[in-house]
């Protein structure tokens, strides 16, 4: 039985492993984002958010896995006017929300290339969060629809 | 992503328009580089046309960045719109390049 507090699933995409298919999440996202009427600082920063989380998991999940990558994402209504898109894939175990974001450069010599992912998420989402289940990353960033400006 | 120059003696300036995501990163560092290659002065990176940036798109105004740095000429930034001046705040980027 589903306790009432669980999130129920609006609508759910699989895609492949290649960056090209950060495009069709783009589409898939402004859907959901329109059936929803977000304010335009949430379709910015959980598109954002998304492409950052997705672009980790297909450069650097699947290098050592000997199976077929699958992501799926699932668009959630949760309580409290709240939002979440949750990005599950089987590649390898990697927690996003434990990576510490790069001290603030002073120089362009000096600047790190990476890292800057994590930091952009955290300022746009309410909320995120990792699991490791079922040999799956499920990663799930919130927004709440009603303060987002 | 569309990208126009307009050259100015040995300066250039390209205008970029469209989104500089994951998809359009690589060629988009492509082209930042090859106008570094290709010329001798400063380099202007005009983003009004710009209305989406993530950090792939930060990634390659970095390496380019680098590139200039290295050849002792300078890459500046102008025109950016609200929510993209944003994530290069954020991101700590605003101050490592000159924005006007």
């Amino acid at each position: 039985m589903t306790a009432p507090s669980d999130p129920s699933i609006v609508s759910s995409l699989a895609i492949g492993a290649s960056v090209e298919e950060i495009a069709r999440v783009s589409e898939w996202l402004n859907e959901m984002a329109d059936g929803d009427d977000w304010p335009d600082r949430l379709r910015f920063g959980m598109e954002l958010s998304v492409e950052e989380a997705l672009a980790n998991v297909i450069s650097y999940g699947f290098a050592h896995v000997p199976h077929a990558p699958e992501i799926r994402i699932d668009y959630l209504h949760l309580p409290d006017t709240r939002v979440a898109v949750r990005i599950a894939d089987n590649g390898t175990a990697f927690d996003p929300t434990a990576v510490v974001s790069p001290d603030m450069a002073e120089d362009v010599e000096g600047a790190r290339i990476g890292g800057h992912g994590v930091r952009l998420m955290r300022h746009f989402l309410d909320d995120i969060s990792y699991e490791r289940a079922d040999g799956e990353n499920r990663l799930t960033l919130v927004a709440r629809l009603g303060t987002a400006e | 992503m569309q990208i126009e120059r307009e050259a100015t003696g040995s300066d250039l300036v390209l205008k970029v328009s469209g989104r500089l995501d994951t998809p359009n990163a690589k060629p988009f560092e492509q082209s930042l580089l090859a106008a570094v290659a290709e010329t001798s002065g400063r380099i202007t990176v005009d983003l009004a046309g710009v209305d989406y940036v993530s950090s792939s798109g930060l990634r390659a105004l970095l390496v380019a960045g680098k590139a200039m740095r290295a050849a002792k000429r300078e890459l500046a930034l102008r025109a950016l719109q609200p929510q993209i001046r944003e994530v290069f705040d954020i991101s700590g980027f605003s101050t490592l390049f000159e924005i006007t």
